[in-house]
Protein backbone atom coordinates (compact mmCIF):
# COMPACT_ATOMS: atom_id res chain seq x y z
CA UNK A 1 0.00 0.00 0.00
CA UNK A 2 1.19 3.43 -0.72
CA UNK A 3 0.51 6.82 0.72
CA UNK A 4 0.56 8.32 -2.74
CA UNK A 5 -2.35 6.24 -3.98
CA UNK A 6 -5.37 8.23 -5.05
CA UNK A 7 -7.89 8.27 -2.22
CA UNK A 8 -11.00 6.21 -2.74
CA UNK A 9 -14.11 5.77 -0.69
CA UNK A 10 -13.81 3.48 2.29
CA UNK A 11 -16.57 1.09 3.30
CA UNK A 12 -15.27 1.01 6.85
CA UNK A 13 -17.56 2.41 9.54
CA UNK A 14 -15.92 4.94 11.82
CA UNK A 15 -17.54 5.47 15.23
CA UNK A 16 -17.39 8.50 17.45
CA UNK A 17 -15.14 6.63 19.85
CA UNK A 18 -12.74 5.82 16.99
CA UNK A 19 -12.55 9.47 16.01
CA UNK A 20 -11.74 10.39 19.59
CA UNK A 21 -8.93 7.84 19.73
CA UNK A 22 -7.51 9.07 16.46
CA UNK A 23 -7.68 12.71 17.59
CA UNK A 24 -5.93 11.84 20.85
CA UNK A 25 -3.24 10.05 18.91
CA UNK A 26 -2.78 12.95 16.49
CA UNK A 27 -2.60 15.38 19.37
CA UNK A 28 0.04 13.40 21.24
CA UNK A 29 2.18 13.01 18.14
CA UNK A 30 1.84 16.46 16.54
CA UNK A 31 0.07 18.87 18.91
CA UNK A 32 -2.67 19.35 16.30
CA UNK A 33 -6.04 19.48 17.98
CA UNK A 34 -9.23 18.59 16.15
CA UNK A 35 -12.44 19.13 18.08
CA UNK A 36 -15.48 16.95 17.55
CA UNK A 37 -17.20 19.76 15.67
CA UNK A 38 -14.69 19.03 12.88
CA UNK A 39 -16.10 15.55 12.52
CA UNK A 40 -16.79 15.82 8.79
CA UNK A 41 -13.27 17.06 8.10
CA UNK A 42 -11.77 14.30 10.22
CA UNK A 43 -13.96 11.53 8.77
CA UNK A 44 -13.12 12.39 5.18
CA UNK A 45 -9.39 12.30 5.75
CA UNK A 46 -9.52 9.22 7.91
CA UNK A 47 -11.62 7.36 5.35
CA UNK A 48 -9.12 8.35 2.65
CA UNK A 49 -6.25 6.90 4.64
CA UNK A 50 -8.15 3.73 5.55
CA UNK A 51 -8.93 3.21 1.87
CA UNK A 52 -5.36 3.98 0.77
CA UNK A 53 -3.90 1.45 3.21
CA UNK A 54 -6.50 -1.20 2.52
CA UNK A 55 -7.27 -1.61 6.20
CA UNK A 56 -10.47 -3.59 6.80
CA UNK A 57 -11.53 -1.83 9.98
CA UNK A 58 -10.68 1.20 12.02
CA UNK A 59 -8.97 -1.08 14.54
CA UNK A 60 -6.79 -2.54 11.80
CA UNK A 61 -5.91 0.92 10.56
CA UNK A 62 -5.19 2.19 14.04
CA UNK A 63 -2.86 -0.73 14.74
CA UNK A 64 -1.03 0.05 11.50
CA UNK A 65 -0.84 3.70 12.48
CA UNK A 66 0.51 3.01 15.94
CA UNK A 67 3.22 0.77 14.57
CA UNK A 68 3.95 3.46 11.96
CA UNK A 69 4.04 0.79 9.28
CA UNK A 70 5.08 2.28 5.92
CA UNK A 71 5.35 5.75 7.54
CA UNK A 72 1.59 5.91 7.95
CA UNK A 73 1.83 8.58 10.64
CA UNK A 74 3.41 10.96 8.15
CA UNK A 75 0.78 10.17 5.52
CA UNK A 76 -1.97 10.82 8.02
CA UNK A 77 -0.38 14.13 9.08
CA UNK A 78 -0.10 15.08 5.43
CA UNK A 79 -3.81 14.36 4.95
CA UNK A 80 -4.74 16.52 7.92
CA UNK A 81 -2.71 19.60 7.04
CA UNK A 82 -4.14 22.37 4.90
CA UNK A 83 -1.90 23.59 2.14
CA UNK A 84 -3.94 26.04 0.12
CA UNK A 85 -2.18 29.38 -0.13
CA UNK A 86 -0.97 31.81 -2.80
CA UNK A 87 1.89 34.13 -3.66
CA UNK A 88 2.09 37.52 -1.91
CA UNK A 89 -0.52 36.46 0.64
CA UNK A 90 -0.61 39.01 3.50
CA UNK A 91 1.52 41.34 1.41
CA UNK A 92 1.46 43.98 4.16
CA UNK A 93 3.83 41.81 6.19
CA UNK A 94 6.25 41.54 3.30
CA UNK A 95 6.11 45.34 3.02
CA UNK A 96 6.78 45.61 6.75
CA UNK A 97 9.77 43.30 6.35
CA UNK A 98 11.49 45.60 3.86
CA UNK A 99 10.29 48.95 5.18
CA UNK A 100 10.98 48.34 8.88
CA UNK A 101 12.28 44.97 10.05
CA UNK A 102 15.31 44.69 7.78
CA UNK A 103 16.29 48.31 8.47
CA UNK A 104 16.58 47.39 12.11
CA UNK A 105 18.32 44.08 11.46
CA UNK A 106 21.00 45.51 9.14
CA UNK A 107 21.94 48.05 11.78
CA UNK A 108 23.32 45.13 13.78
CA UNK A 109 24.85 43.31 10.81
CA UNK A 110 27.89 44.48 8.85
CA UNK A 111 27.55 44.39 5.06
CA UNK A 112 28.39 40.92 3.74
CA UNK A 113 26.91 39.04 6.69
CA UNK A 114 24.01 36.64 6.39
CA UNK A 115 20.38 37.47 7.01
CA UNK A 116 18.33 34.38 7.82
CA UNK A 117 14.60 34.21 7.13
CA UNK A 118 12.34 31.26 7.95
CA UNK A 119 8.92 30.44 6.59
CA UNK A 120 7.26 27.87 8.84
CA UNK A 121 4.93 26.26 7.95
CA UNK A 122 5.70 26.91 4.29
CA UNK A 123 3.10 24.51 2.80
CA UNK A 124 3.86 24.14 -0.92
CA UNK A 125 6.42 26.94 -1.03
CA UNK A 126 4.41 30.01 -2.02
CA UNK A 127 5.53 31.95 1.03
CA UNK A 128 9.31 31.40 0.93
CA UNK A 129 9.35 32.08 -2.82
CA UNK A 130 7.23 35.19 -2.23
CA UNK A 131 9.84 36.36 0.27
CA UNK A 132 12.58 35.85 -2.33
CA UNK A 133 10.66 37.78 -4.98
CA UNK A 134 9.73 40.55 -2.62
CA UNK A 135 13.33 41.00 -1.51
CA UNK A 136 14.55 41.04 -5.10
CA UNK A 137 12.00 43.70 -5.96
CA UNK A 138 11.91 45.82 -2.81
CA UNK A 139 15.01 45.47 -0.63
CA UNK A 140 17.51 48.07 -1.82
CA UNK A 141 20.43 46.34 -0.07
CA UNK A 142 19.62 42.91 -1.37
CA UNK A 143 23.05 42.60 -3.00
CA UNK A 144 24.93 43.74 0.11
CA UNK A 145 24.04 40.71 2.19
CA UNK A 146 23.93 36.98 1.94
CA UNK A 147 20.33 35.98 2.45
CA UNK A 148 19.32 32.48 3.54
CA UNK A 149 15.71 31.50 3.18
CA UNK A 150 14.43 28.29 4.73
CA UNK A 151 10.96 26.87 4.23
CA UNK A 152 9.77 24.19 6.65
CA UNK A 153 6.62 22.18 7.13
CA UNK A 154 5.42 19.07 8.92
CA UNK A 155 3.92 17.81 5.64
CA UNK A 156 6.63 16.11 3.58
CA UNK A 157 4.32 15.84 0.58
CA UNK A 158 3.92 19.62 0.58
CA UNK A 159 7.69 20.05 0.88
CA UNK A 160 8.25 17.88 -2.17
CA UNK A 161 5.81 20.04 -4.13
CA UNK A 162 7.52 23.17 -2.81
CA UNK A 163 10.88 22.00 -4.07
CA UNK A 164 9.37 21.25 -7.49
CA UNK A 165 7.89 24.75 -7.55
CA UNK A 166 5.04 24.16 -10.01
CA UNK A 167 1.83 26.14 -9.44
CA UNK A 168 -1.57 26.66 -10.95
CA UNK A 169 -3.04 30.00 -11.95
CA UNK A 170 -4.88 30.37 -8.67
CA UNK A 171 -1.66 30.52 -6.66
CA UNK A 172 -0.45 33.38 -8.87
CA UNK A 173 -3.65 35.43 -8.69
CA UNK A 174 -2.15 38.26 -6.59
CA UNK A 175 1.03 38.65 -8.64
CA UNK A 176 1.37 41.42 -11.22
CA UNK A 177 2.00 40.03 -14.70
CA UNK A 178 5.48 41.54 -14.69
CA UNK A 179 6.49 39.38 -11.75
CA UNK A 180 4.99 36.28 -13.33
CA UNK A 181 7.01 36.98 -16.48
CA UNK A 182 10.16 37.61 -14.49
CA UNK A 183 10.08 34.71 -12.03
CA UNK A 184 8.05 31.95 -13.66
CA UNK A 185 8.19 29.84 -16.78
CA UNK A 186 5.23 28.07 -18.39
CA UNK A 187 5.08 24.42 -17.48
CA UNK A 188 2.10 23.10 -19.39
CA UNK A 189 -1.49 24.32 -19.62
CA UNK A 190 -2.23 26.68 -16.73
CA UNK A 191 0.91 25.57 -14.93
CA UNK A 192 3.84 27.77 -14.03
CA UNK A 193 7.20 26.78 -12.61
CA UNK A 194 9.16 29.11 -10.41
CA UNK A 195 12.47 30.23 -11.85
CA UNK A 196 15.37 27.82 -11.20
CA UNK A 197 17.39 30.56 -9.53
CA UNK A 198 14.72 31.05 -6.89
CA UNK A 199 14.11 27.33 -6.56
CA UNK A 200 17.74 26.84 -5.73
CA UNK A 201 17.69 29.71 -3.25
CA UNK A 202 15.37 28.13 -0.73
CA UNK A 203 16.22 25.22 1.53
CA UNK A 204 13.24 23.07 2.49
CA UNK A 205 13.19 21.05 5.69
CA UNK A 206 10.64 18.96 7.58
CA UNK A 207 9.84 20.25 11.03
CA UNK A 208 7.23 19.83 13.74
CA UNK A 209 6.77 23.01 15.79
CA UNK A 210 6.16 21.10 19.01
CA UNK A 211 9.19 18.83 18.61
CA UNK A 212 11.86 20.65 20.61
CA UNK A 213 14.61 18.34 19.39
CA UNK A 214 13.79 18.86 15.72
CA UNK A 215 13.32 22.58 16.21
CA UNK A 216 16.74 22.78 17.87
CA UNK A 217 18.26 22.15 14.46
CA UNK A 218 16.83 25.44 13.21
CA UNK A 219 18.58 28.37 14.84
CA UNK A 220 19.62 32.01 14.50
CA UNK A 221 16.84 33.35 12.30
CA UNK A 222 16.42 37.10 11.98
CA UNK A 223 12.82 36.93 10.77
CA UNK A 224 10.32 34.09 11.08
CA UNK A 225 7.02 33.98 9.25
CA UNK A 226 4.79 31.63 11.20
CA UNK A 227 1.32 32.29 9.94
CA UNK A 228 -1.98 30.62 10.63
CA UNK A 229 -0.73 27.52 12.37
CA UNK A 230 -0.63 28.28 16.09
CA UNK A 231 -4.38 28.86 16.05
CA UNK A 232 -4.82 25.14 15.40
CA UNK A 233 -2.91 24.19 18.55
CA UNK A 234 -4.30 23.87 22.03
CA UNK A 235 -2.86 25.90 24.92
CA UNK A 236 -0.18 23.41 25.89
CA UNK A 237 1.09 22.93 22.34
CA UNK A 238 0.98 26.64 21.62
CA UNK A 239 3.14 27.35 24.65
CA UNK A 240 5.65 24.72 23.62
CA UNK A 241 5.69 25.90 20.00
CA UNK A 242 6.17 29.52 21.12
CA UNK A 243 9.12 28.53 23.29
CA UNK A 244 10.61 26.45 20.49
CA UNK A 245 10.25 29.39 18.10
CA UNK A 246 11.80 31.72 20.67
CA UNK A 247 14.91 29.55 20.70
CA UNK A 248 15.10 29.65 16.90
CA UNK A 249 15.22 33.46 16.68
CA UNK A 250 18.21 35.73 17.19
CA UNK A 251 17.88 38.22 20.06
CA UNK A 252 16.24 41.24 18.45
CA UNK A 253 14.78 39.07 15.69
CA UNK A 254 11.13 39.13 14.65
CA UNK A 255 8.24 36.75 14.26
CA UNK A 256 5.25 37.52 12.01
CA UNK A 257 2.00 35.71 12.74
CA UNK A 258 -1.20 35.48 10.73
CA UNK A 259 -3.59 38.42 10.89
CA UNK A 260 -6.02 36.53 13.10
CA UNK A 261 -3.39 35.55 15.65
CA UNK A 262 -1.78 37.48 18.47
CA UNK A 263 1.33 36.39 20.30
CA UNK A 264 0.13 38.11 23.47
CA UNK A 265 -2.41 35.33 23.83
CA UNK A 266 0.15 32.75 22.85
CA UNK A 267 3.16 33.69 24.89
CA UNK A 268 4.52 36.64 26.84
CA UNK A 269 8.01 35.85 25.60
CA UNK A 270 7.96 38.41 22.79
CA UNK A 271 7.46 42.17 22.68
CA UNK A 272 4.77 43.62 20.45
CA UNK A 273 6.03 46.00 17.72
CA UNK A 274 3.51 48.11 15.86
CA UNK A 275 4.67 49.22 12.43
CA UNK A 276 2.64 51.08 9.80
CA UNK A 277 2.12 47.93 7.74
CA UNK A 278 1.86 45.22 10.39
CA UNK A 279 2.02 44.22 14.01
CA UNK A 280 4.91 41.84 14.59
CA UNK A 281 6.61 40.33 17.62
CA UNK A 282 10.21 40.76 18.64
CA UNK A 283 12.48 38.64 20.77
CA UNK A 284 14.04 40.92 23.39
CA UNK A 285 17.67 41.81 22.81
CA UNK A 286 18.45 41.67 26.51
CA UNK A 287 16.77 40.15 29.55
CA UNK A 288 14.35 43.01 30.11
CA UNK A 289 14.49 44.73 26.73
CA UNK B 1 21.09 36.25 -6.90
CA UNK B 2 21.92 37.35 -3.37
CA UNK B 3 20.48 34.20 -1.87
CA UNK B 4 22.69 31.54 -0.36
CA UNK B 5 21.64 28.01 0.38
CA UNK B 6 21.22 27.22 4.02
CA UNK B 7 22.80 24.02 5.24
CA UNK B 8 19.99 21.53 5.80
CA UNK B 9 19.93 20.50 9.44
CA UNK B 10 21.66 17.24 10.18
CA UNK B 11 19.45 14.52 11.56
CA UNK B 12 21.50 13.89 14.65
CA UNK B 13 18.80 12.23 16.74
CA UNK B 14 17.91 13.17 20.27
CA UNK B 15 20.74 14.66 22.28
CA UNK B 16 21.36 13.02 25.65
CA UNK B 17 21.00 15.38 28.57
CA UNK B 18 21.96 14.98 32.15
CA UNK B 19 18.86 15.55 34.25
CA UNK B 20 20.92 16.16 37.38
CA UNK B 21 22.89 18.87 35.63
CA UNK B 22 19.72 20.45 34.28
CA UNK B 23 18.20 20.48 37.77
CA UNK B 24 21.33 22.17 39.11
CA UNK B 25 21.21 24.70 36.27
CA UNK B 26 17.76 25.82 37.40
CA UNK B 27 19.63 27.65 40.18
CA UNK B 28 22.16 29.29 37.84
CA UNK B 29 22.73 33.01 38.00
CA UNK B 30 22.56 33.13 34.21
CA UNK B 31 19.07 33.58 32.79
CA UNK B 32 19.75 31.69 29.58
CA UNK B 33 21.14 28.72 31.50
CA UNK B 34 18.00 28.60 33.66
CA UNK B 35 15.81 28.93 30.54
CA UNK B 36 17.59 26.07 28.79
CA UNK B 37 17.41 23.88 31.90
CA UNK B 38 13.68 24.51 32.33
CA UNK B 39 13.11 23.71 28.65
CA UNK B 40 15.16 20.53 28.87
CA UNK B 41 13.23 19.29 31.92
CA UNK B 42 9.85 19.66 30.23
CA UNK B 43 7.88 16.44 30.58
CA UNK B 44 10.35 14.96 33.07
CA UNK B 45 8.22 13.69 35.97
CA UNK B 46 11.22 13.16 38.26
CA UNK B 47 12.07 16.84 37.96
CA UNK B 48 8.71 18.11 39.24
CA UNK B 49 9.96 18.98 42.76
CA UNK B 50 12.92 20.90 41.32
CA UNK B 51 10.74 22.68 38.76
CA UNK B 52 8.27 23.60 41.49
CA UNK B 53 11.01 25.00 43.72
CA UNK B 54 12.50 26.92 40.82
CA UNK B 55 9.12 28.41 39.89
CA UNK B 56 8.69 29.62 43.47
CA UNK B 57 12.09 31.35 43.38
CA UNK B 58 12.20 32.58 39.79
CA UNK B 59 11.62 36.23 38.88
CA UNK B 60 12.48 36.38 35.16
CA UNK B 61 9.16 36.22 33.25
CA UNK B 62 10.47 34.13 30.38
CA UNK B 63 12.02 31.51 32.70
CA UNK B 64 8.79 31.38 34.71
CA UNK B 65 6.98 30.65 31.46
CA UNK B 66 9.39 27.87 30.61
CA UNK B 67 9.08 26.37 34.11
CA UNK B 68 5.28 26.43 33.91
CA UNK B 69 5.38 24.86 30.45
CA UNK B 70 7.78 22.19 31.74
CA UNK B 71 5.35 21.33 34.56
CA UNK B 72 2.45 21.42 32.14
CA UNK B 73 4.23 18.96 29.87
CA UNK B 74 4.54 16.53 32.76
CA UNK B 75 0.82 17.01 33.20
CA UNK B 76 0.31 14.71 36.19
CA UNK B 77 -1.17 15.39 39.60
CA UNK B 78 2.26 16.16 41.04
CA UNK B 79 2.78 18.94 38.53
CA UNK B 80 -0.70 20.31 39.27
CA UNK B 81 0.10 20.20 42.99
CA UNK B 82 3.25 22.18 42.22
CA UNK B 83 1.33 24.85 40.33
CA UNK B 84 -1.60 25.27 42.71
CA UNK B 85 0.24 27.15 45.50
CA UNK B 86 1.06 29.90 43.02
CA UNK B 87 -2.57 30.85 42.54
CA UNK B 88 -2.27 32.32 46.08
CA UNK B 89 0.82 34.32 45.18
CA UNK B 90 0.78 38.07 45.87
CA UNK B 91 2.52 38.36 42.48
CA UNK B 92 -0.25 38.78 39.88
CA UNK B 93 1.97 37.65 37.01
CA UNK B 94 2.80 34.42 38.79
CA UNK B 95 -0.88 33.84 39.62
CA UNK B 96 -1.70 34.30 35.94
CA UNK B 97 1.02 31.87 34.87
CA UNK B 98 -0.27 29.24 37.31
CA UNK B 99 -3.89 29.64 36.27
CA UNK B 100 -3.07 29.46 32.55
CA UNK B 101 -1.03 26.31 33.09
CA UNK B 102 -3.74 24.70 35.22
CA UNK B 103 -6.39 25.57 32.63
CA UNK B 104 -4.42 23.54 30.14
CA UNK B 105 -4.53 20.50 32.47
CA UNK B 106 -8.22 19.89 33.15
CA UNK B 107 -7.88 16.15 33.75
CA UNK B 108 -5.01 16.37 36.20
CA UNK B 109 -6.60 19.36 37.95
CA UNK B 110 -9.94 17.59 38.48
CA UNK B 111 -9.02 15.82 41.76
CA UNK B 112 -8.11 19.18 43.31
CA UNK B 113 -11.23 21.09 42.31
CA UNK B 114 -13.51 20.38 45.26
CA UNK B 115 -10.85 21.56 47.69
CA UNK B 116 -10.01 24.66 45.67
CA UNK B 117 -13.66 25.63 45.30
CA UNK B 118 -14.06 25.40 49.09
CA UNK B 119 -10.82 27.21 49.90
CA UNK B 120 -10.86 29.72 52.77
CA UNK B 121 -9.51 32.42 50.46
CA UNK B 122 -12.23 33.97 48.34
CA UNK B 123 -9.75 34.92 45.59
CA UNK B 124 -8.65 31.30 45.30
CA UNK B 125 -12.29 30.21 44.96
CA UNK B 126 -12.81 32.75 42.18
CA UNK B 127 -9.67 31.66 40.33
CA UNK B 128 -10.63 28.02 40.77
CA UNK B 129 -13.95 28.73 39.07
CA UNK B 130 -11.97 29.90 36.04
CA UNK B 131 -10.53 26.40 35.77
CA UNK B 132 -14.00 24.99 35.20
CA UNK B 133 -14.19 26.61 31.78
CA UNK B 134 -11.87 23.97 30.35
CA UNK B 135 -13.81 21.03 31.77
CA UNK B 136 -16.65 19.06 30.21
CA UNK B 137 -19.96 20.93 30.48
CA UNK B 138 -21.69 18.42 32.74
CA UNK B 139 -18.86 18.38 35.23
CA UNK B 140 -18.35 22.15 35.15
CA UNK B 141 -22.09 22.59 35.73
CA UNK B 142 -22.10 20.21 38.68
CA UNK B 143 -19.15 21.89 40.38
CA UNK B 144 -20.33 25.46 39.72
CA UNK B 145 -23.81 24.59 41.00
CA UNK B 146 -22.22 23.18 44.15
CA UNK B 147 -20.52 26.53 44.68
CA UNK B 148 -23.76 28.46 44.14
CA UNK B 149 -25.59 26.29 46.68
CA UNK B 150 -23.17 26.94 49.55
CA UNK B 151 -21.30 30.14 48.72
CA UNK B 152 -21.92 33.21 50.88
CA UNK B 153 -19.89 35.80 49.00
CA UNK B 154 -21.66 37.48 46.07
CA UNK B 155 -18.44 37.95 44.09
CA UNK B 156 -17.74 34.23 44.14
CA UNK B 157 -21.34 33.53 43.15
CA UNK B 158 -20.99 36.01 40.30
CA UNK B 159 -17.91 34.15 39.07
CA UNK B 160 -19.81 30.85 39.23
CA UNK B 161 -22.77 32.36 37.36
CA UNK B 162 -20.39 33.63 34.69
CA UNK B 163 -18.97 30.12 34.24
CA UNK B 164 -22.49 28.66 34.01
CA UNK B 165 -23.47 31.25 31.43
CA UNK B 166 -20.66 29.91 29.26
CA UNK B 167 -20.72 26.18 29.96
CA UNK B 168 -23.87 25.48 31.99
CA UNK B 169 -26.46 22.86 31.10
CA UNK B 170 -30.22 23.14 31.85
CA UNK B 171 -29.77 21.36 35.20
CA UNK B 172 -28.22 24.59 36.47
CA UNK B 173 -31.37 26.66 35.98
CA UNK B 174 -33.13 25.89 39.31
CA UNK B 175 -29.85 26.40 41.19
CA UNK B 176 -29.35 29.74 39.45
CA UNK B 177 -32.90 30.81 40.35
CA UNK B 178 -32.34 29.88 43.99
CA UNK B 179 -29.14 31.89 44.02
CA UNK B 180 -30.94 34.93 42.57
CA UNK B 181 -33.55 34.68 45.36
CA UNK B 182 -30.88 34.36 48.03
CA UNK B 183 -29.08 37.48 46.77
CA UNK B 184 -32.20 39.45 45.87
CA UNK B 185 -30.77 42.46 47.71
CA UNK B 186 -27.62 42.43 45.56
CA UNK B 187 -29.04 43.53 42.20
CA UNK B 188 -26.17 42.41 40.00
CA UNK B 189 -26.68 38.77 41.04
CA UNK B 190 -30.32 38.46 39.80
CA UNK B 191 -29.26 40.37 36.68
CA UNK B 192 -26.36 37.97 36.01
CA UNK B 193 -28.62 34.98 36.73
CA UNK B 194 -31.19 36.19 34.18
CA UNK B 195 -28.50 36.56 31.56
CA UNK B 196 -27.10 33.10 32.33
CA UNK B 197 -30.51 31.42 32.22
CA UNK B 198 -31.31 33.14 28.92
CA UNK B 199 -28.03 31.88 27.47
CA UNK B 200 -28.51 28.32 28.75
CA UNK B 201 -32.13 28.22 27.55
CA UNK B 202 -31.15 29.49 24.11
CA UNK B 203 -28.62 26.69 23.71
CA UNK B 204 -30.72 23.85 25.08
Amino acid sequence: MSGSEAPRASAVTVRQEDVRRLCDFLYRRTGMLFAEDKRYYIDRRLEERIAATGAESFQAYFALLRSDADHEIQYLVNAFTVNETYFYREEHQLRCMTSDLLDDIVQRKPVGETIRIWSVPCATGEEPYSICMWLMENFSRVDSYNIEIVGSDIDTRALKAAAEGVYGKRALMRLPQGLVDRYFEKDGPDKYRIDAGLRNSVTFTAVNLVDSQGMAQHRDFDIVFCRNVLIYFDDASRRLAAENLYDCIQPGGYICLGHSETMSRISPLFNVCRYPDAIVYRKPVREHD
Amino acid sequence: MPFVKSNAPANTGPARRDMGADVAHLQSGDLETRWNAARALGGCAEAVPALAAALAAEHAPQVREALATALLRVGNEASVAALIPHIRSPDAALRAIAIEALQALPDATRPFMQRLLADDDMDVRILALELLRGMPAAEATRLACGVLEREQHPNVCAAAIDVLAETGTPVAVPVLRACASRFAGTPFIPFAVSAAIARISAES
